[in-house]
This record gives structure tokens, C-alpha cells and sequence, in this order.
């Protein structure tokens, strides 16, 4: 039983000319016992702060982080019962894989050599890094630091895992690697772990839950696809999925939304969710959009459009599209088709954006007036 | 561009005997440098092993071959013995005070640096800057004072004595060097402070921080973490301290004044003159012998120094 509360948890920073900042707002997250949260946002917003809130290398201005019940405010870092993996792996330089491993041990607990020997050995064997052993951190690859990282947290047998985006420093290829390991030895063991991260993907793929934080305000919790099909506002829409979602700024007029150049007639649903709302950000996603070549737009969700851009990614395209290539600074957006669909910069295409992969954000409030519906969507198993 | 191709071109192909003339220049005034900055040590160095009886007279940087080449003067390590007894008690002295006195100023360099630089708490900006302005005071500023804090304020004689009585090896004139001890650790405290400030900056904060998570205590980190890393950075502070506490003539003069406690470098002024004139070669080998621990410091650390130099 390890369940980690955030309560209120705020914290200010005193500027130099003696004003406020806030860096994090009232941020409430209830972890349960060995669940993976990801701690996600751009950086600046606070992510890391609330991290070393919780690990006790910042103090809380307000609020209260309570780890298995017991309010832990006011305890020190060491007494706390968490380990912590930064970027920049922070191992001992002067010490070999087993000094630095057995560090926390020998100066946190009562067990002998003997005990202290095997519980390292047994967490290299489980992070492959057995025969690493007696090799100081300037031998070893930024991926071997990086188990040896993981590895002195894990030896350590905490009640929580706190991780400050650990696989930033590993190439693209590692980081893959790297993130199904962590995931498989996060499940293993089934300790409690906040994940901080700027990676959208990652937070996509590791997380139970993610988080999502922007300027210090927790803006939505939730599973990963229900963040990514039900987001709570347009900062979390924008946020999580690559390429990003599609925003079109327009106007209510009667049962129709009028854009630039475009107008798109909604639904009665969609219609009631909008209400009195005058200015209304349309959002699609670009795998939702349609694209036919050479048709002609005579459906009432179509339009011409044409192709400025296209980037291959082998297993999909990314297309750039723009309503008229004519008019500089038209607005363009993205879709993404299959990579085996060829499409040239220039074609002229019909796009479709169908009425139930659509939503609707208030441009005002920024919040979430109508989200896709599920029933049509792909990942139809899935259930808000 | 090319106008300056063809000129060193040009240089190149000048030679002398086969090789480039620029190369010849280089060669011939680094020979000369050398030359200018040994010929005063092995002057030295040869005056210092001729019989004094047969100095007057010769050139003192020729090697002493008196009965083989005359006019040279007769080779003898006379002056060698008379000048180690002449400065035995002063080198005696010296290292007492040299050796505690390194270490303590590294030391608690050291810990003051990670006091003030890895630990953060309210007022070290101003506490840093007391140090700092250590530096900057003159010691002309402070001699006189030096001498009423020692001889008048701090009753470190009267302390001393019945504990110099109490103990063997340890002598009540002992005192002096305790104090000169004591000045000069305050005296080189900024400037260590400094350098070990300087390279603890550099150390990672995470790394720190991932020792206070460990469990770590403040002295713990210190003792564990911080010390093994300041190896190279206390080689540096070493041979710099050693060298200045060795060569201190000035305070030596304020706290010593005369007597048994004399340190070297006091002993050095006098030894070699009297009314019949000056012996040259025991001044030459009582220089050379005087100079030889911090010659020998710079061999043993130096390879730790380049790296702290470098780090």
C-alpha cells in the first residue's frame, strides 16, 4: 500500500524584485498503489517542481503530498521512503556501478555487507547490468549509466519511484528500448511511480494515467486515450497527439460554424453542446480527416483544399494542406494518410472532416464544449 | 589569401644547412632562454660544491677541477654540511610548521567552500564576501597588530608551556610556531576557499541532490562524495600553500622574532656572513637545501596539480 496525494499542492517562487511567481497551482492528483502516472506539459510548467516537492528537494508553499497516508511536508528527503532518478543519471563519479548502488543502502538502513551485496547484485541481474559491476560511470555508455541510474533507485526498495525525464539523454532508438524495459520493471515490481516527462509519446505509451500541466495548472488527469479522445480543453487537444490536432477559429451562425473561407454545418447534438457560445474553435485531428484526390466538394463536411506539403514517415504520410493556395497566410492544417497513398505538393483534393470526429472548444474559456464521438471512432473497444 | 600562401612559402624554402630558417630561429632562441633561465641554478649549483678556501677568484659557473684545471677551485661538499647544520633546527622548524599548516588551510578551504557553495542557507552571500575581502588585506596592514594579538591579547604562551612540559618532543618555545601555524591557515583560508569554491560550483546539483535522497547526511555528502572529488583541487591548493608558508619570511620575522623557534628562510639571511666577508658557497648551498622541499612537493604532486590546473 503505497498511494501517493497530492493535495492542493502549490508552490511559489519570490522573484528577485520581491514579487510572487506561481510555478505550480493547486495541483490535486490522487496516485494509487503501484499505479505509472505521467507528469506531462512543456517545459517551464511546473512538472519538475512538482516532482521535487514530492521527493522533498523543494519546499510546499501549500497543500499537503500524503505517501501511504502519513503527511510527508515536512520530512526530510531521506526519510521519506522514495527514490529518484534525474536526466542527468547523477551517479558518484569516483565510485564503481557497486559503490554507487550500495550508497543509498549503507547510508539508509541497518543491513549488513553481506545483505547489502545481494540486493545489488540481485537489481543488476534485473537490469542486465551485472557484469558492469566494478566499472566507474565514465565507462560505461550513456544507456549503461542510465540502467545503473534506474538501478540504484530499484535497490532501494522504495515506497515510490520519482523519474525527471530519465530517457531524454538516450538516442531515439534506446529511448524505445528503454521505455518498454521501464515499463515491464515498473509492472514487475509494482511500486507507485510519478514519471515526468515533455515527450507526448512517451506519456502516451508509459502512463496509467498522465497528467497533463501547463503554467503550473493541472489541466487534465486521466488513462491515455482519454486524454487523447475526450480532452478536457484545447491546451490538452493541442498537447497530446503528433502532428497535433487541427484548430479552426470560427463563428456561430444559426446551426453553422463560419471559418475562414469555410462554413461547417453541425449536428443537433453538436448544436446544443455549443449554446450560447459565439466563438468556437473547431478541432480535428489529422488521421480523422478525409482526402480524396480530384473529387469535387459537394457533400456538406467537404471542401477543396490544396496539397503545399507532404512529408513521408514510411508508414504514413503527413500531409500540409491549404483551403486557397492562392491567398498568403491562408491558415493550413495537417492530415495524415496511409504511406502508401501518393499525393504531390500542388494536388488539388477534396477533405472531408467528418461530423463525428469533431471538437468543439469555446475560443473564449478554451474549455471543451463537444468531444468526438467514441461509438464511430477506430478505437471503438475503447470505452470513456 | 594567396599573396600569403606564397609568402611563408617563401620563409620555408629560405634553409640553413638543410633546414628551414624559421625553424633554425625557433631552435636558436629557445637554446637561449634556457640557457638564460639556468645558468644562475647551476652558478649556484657549482659554487655550492667548491672548497670555500679556493673560491675567491674563479668563475663561479665553471664545475670546481682545481688540481686537473687551475683556477677552478677545489671540488668539496663542505659547504653542504656546514649549511645543513647551520639550518637544521630553521628546517626542522619549517616542516613543523609547513606540514600542519597545509593541511589545515586545505582542509577547512574546503569544507568552507561546501558550506558556502553545496549547502544553500540565509546570509552565505555576505559571509562569501568576508572571505573575498580576505584576501585583499595587505600584510603590512596587519604586522603590528599580529605581534600585540600574539604577544599581548592571546595568552597562548602561558596555555602553552606547562603542555610543552607535560609532553615529550614538544618544547615551550613550540608556542611561536602554534601561532605562526594558526596565521598563516587564516591567512591562506580566502584564497583556498576560492579555489575549492570555484570547483565545487562545477560539481552537478542533481548529484548532490541524489545523495540527500540517498539518505545522506550534509557531513556524509562531504565526507563521502565532495572529498574524493576535491583530490585534484587539494594537490593545487597544496603545493600552492606549501610553497607560500615555506618561503615566508615576513611573518616568520612579526610572530618567531629570534630564538629557537627561528624557521628557515630566518636562518638563510644570516648564515655565510660574517666581518671576514661572505662565504658564497654555503650561501649557495644553504639556498639550494633551503629551496629543495618545495622542489620536491612539485614532483610529487604534480601530476595531480596538472589535473587540477586542467579541471
Amino acid at each position: 500500500m503505497a498511494a501517493l496525494t497530492l493535495d492542493g499542492v502549490t508552490k511559489l517562487f519570490t522573484d528577485d524584485d520581491g514579487s510572487d511567481i506561481v510555478a505550480v497551482d493547486d495541483v490535486n492528483v490522487d496516485i494509487e498503489d503501484g499505479e505509472f502516472l505521467v507528469l506531462v506539459g512543456p517545459s517551464g510548467c511546473g512538472k519538475s517542481t512538482t516532482l521535487r516537492m514530492v521527493a522533498g528537494l523543494e519546499t510546499v508553499t501549500e497543500g499537503e503530498i500524503t505517501l501511504e497516508g502519513r503527511r510527508i511536508n515536512d520530512k526530510s528527503p531521506a526519510d521519506r521512503d522514495i527514490a529518484m532518478v534525474f536526466q542527468s543519471y547523477a551517479l558518484y563519479p569516483h565510485m564503481t556501478v557497486r559503490e554507487n548502488m550500495s550508497f543509498g543502502l549503507e547510508e539508509s538502513t541497518d543491513l549488513g555487507e553481506d545483505a547489502i551485496s545481494d540486493r545489488v547484485e540481485e537489481s543488476t541481474e534485473m537490469m542486465g547490468i551485472a557484469d558492469l559491476l566494478d566499472r566507474k560511470p565514465a565507462e560505461l555508455s550513456g544507456g549503461q549509466q542510465q540502467r545503473v541510474a534506474l538501478g540504484r533507485a530499484i535497490v532501494r526498495d522504495p515506497s515510490a519511484f520519482l523519474m525527471d525525464e530519465p530517457l531524454s539523454n538516450l538516442d531515439a532508438k534506446l529511448r524505445a528500448t528503454m521505455r518498454t524495459e521501464l515499463q515491464r520493471i515498473q509492472e514487475d515490481l509494482g511500486v507507485t511511480t510519478i514519471y515526468v516527462t515533455h515527450d507526448q509519446t512517451e506519456a502516451m505509451t508509459m502512463g496509467d494515467r498522465i497528467a497533463i500541466l501547463n503554467d503550473g495548472v493541472l489541466q487534465q488527469v486521466g488513462a491515455p486515450l482519454e486524454c487523447y479522445h475526450t480532452p478536457n480543453n484545447l491546451f490538452v487537444a493541442g498537447f497530446i497527439g503528433d502532428p497535433s490536432m487541427n484548430f479552426f477559429e470560427t463563428e456561430v451562425d444559426g446551426e453553422t460554424l463560419v471559418g475562414d473561407g469555410f462554413t461547417y454545418p453541425l449536428t443537433a447534438a453538436q448544436r446544443d453542446a455549443v449554446g450560447d457560445s459565439r466563438n468556437i474553435t473547431l478541432g480535428v485531428r489529422p488521421e480523422d480527416i478525409d482526402i480524396e484526390v480530384g473529387g469535387r466538394a459537394d457533400a456538406a463536411h467537404e471542401y477543396e483544399a490544396t496539397v503545399d506539403v507532404v512529408e513521408p514517415r514510411g508508414d504514413e504520410n503527413t500531409i500540409h494542406l491549404t483551403f486557397d493556395a492562392m491567398a498568403a497566410g491562408s491558415e493550413t492544417f495537417t492530415a495524415t494518410v496511409s504511406g502508401l497513398r501518393q499525393l504531390q505538393a500542388g494536388d488539388s483534393v477534396v477533405v472531408g472532416f467528418p461530423p463525428e470526429a469533431i471538437h468543439l472548444f469555446d475560443s473564449d474559456t478554451e474549455q471543451a464544449l463537444h468531444n468526438r464521438s467514441l461509438e464511430t471512432a477506430e478505437a471503438a473497444e475503447y470505452a470513456v | 589569401m594567396s599573396y600569403e600562401t606564397t609568402a611563408s612559402d617563401d620563409t620555408e624554402t629560405r634553409s640553413l644547412f638543410g633546414y628551414p630558417l624559421r625553424r633554425v630561429a625557433l631552435y636558436g632562441v629557445l637554446g637561449a632562454m634556457t640557457v638564460f633561465y639556468l645558468v644562475p641554478i647551476e652558478t649556484g649549483l657549482m659554487t655550492a660544491i667548491t672548497n670555500p678556501d679556493t673560491y675567491t677568484g674563479t668563475y663561479p659557473y665553471l664545475p670546481p677541477l682545481e688540481p686537473l684545471i687551475p683556477g677552478t677551485g677545489e671540488f668539496s661538499l663542505g659547504p653542504w654540511s656546514t649549511a645543513f647544520d647551520g639550518l637544521k633546527s630553521g628546517l626542522v622548524n619549517s616542516l613543523i610548521l609547513v606540514v600542519p599548516a597545509t593541511i589545515l588551510s586545505g582542509l577547512l578551504g574546503s569544507m568552507a567552500a561546501f558550506g558556502l557553495t553545496t549547502i544553500s542557507w540565509r546570509g552565505q552571500i555576505g559571509i562569501y564576501i568576508l572571505f573575498v575581502a580576505g584576501i585583499f588585506i595587505p600584510y603590512q596592514a596587519v604586522l603590528v597588530p599580529l605581534t600585540q594579538f600574539w604577544y599581548n591579547v592571546v595568552p597562548l604562551r602561558v596555555v602553552f608551556e606547562p603542555f610543552a612540559l607535560a609532553v615529550p618532543f614538544i618544547e615551550p618555545y613550540h608556542w611561536k610556531l602554534v601561532a605562526l601555524i594558526v596565521t598563516h591557515v587564516a591567512y591562506g583560508l580566502p584564497i583556498c576557499t576560492l579555489l575549492f569554491r570555484a570547483h565545487y560550483k562545477k560539481l552537478s546539483d542533481e548529484m548532490i541532490e541524489a545523495a540527500r535522497l540517498d539518505g545522506a547526511s550534509i557531513y556524509r555528502i562531504y565526507r563521502r562524495i565532495i572529498l574524493p572529488l576535491s583530490i585534484p583541487m587539494f594537490a593545487v591548493v597544496f603545493i600552492y600553500q606549501f610553497t607560500q608558508i615555506w618561503n615566508d619570511l615576513l611573518f616568520a620575522l612579526t610572530i618567531v622574532q629570534f630564538g629557537d623557534a627561528a624557521v628557515v628562510t630566518q636562518e638563510l639571511v644570516g648564515i655565510g656572513v660574517s666581518q671576514s666577508g661572505t662565504n658564497f658557497p654555503l650561501r649557495m648551498a644553504a639556498a639550494l637545501l633551503a629551496a629543495l622541499p618545495t622542489l620536491l612537493v612539485y614532483v610529487f604532486f604534480g601530476d595531480k596539480f596538472a589535473k587540477g590546473v586542467a579541471a
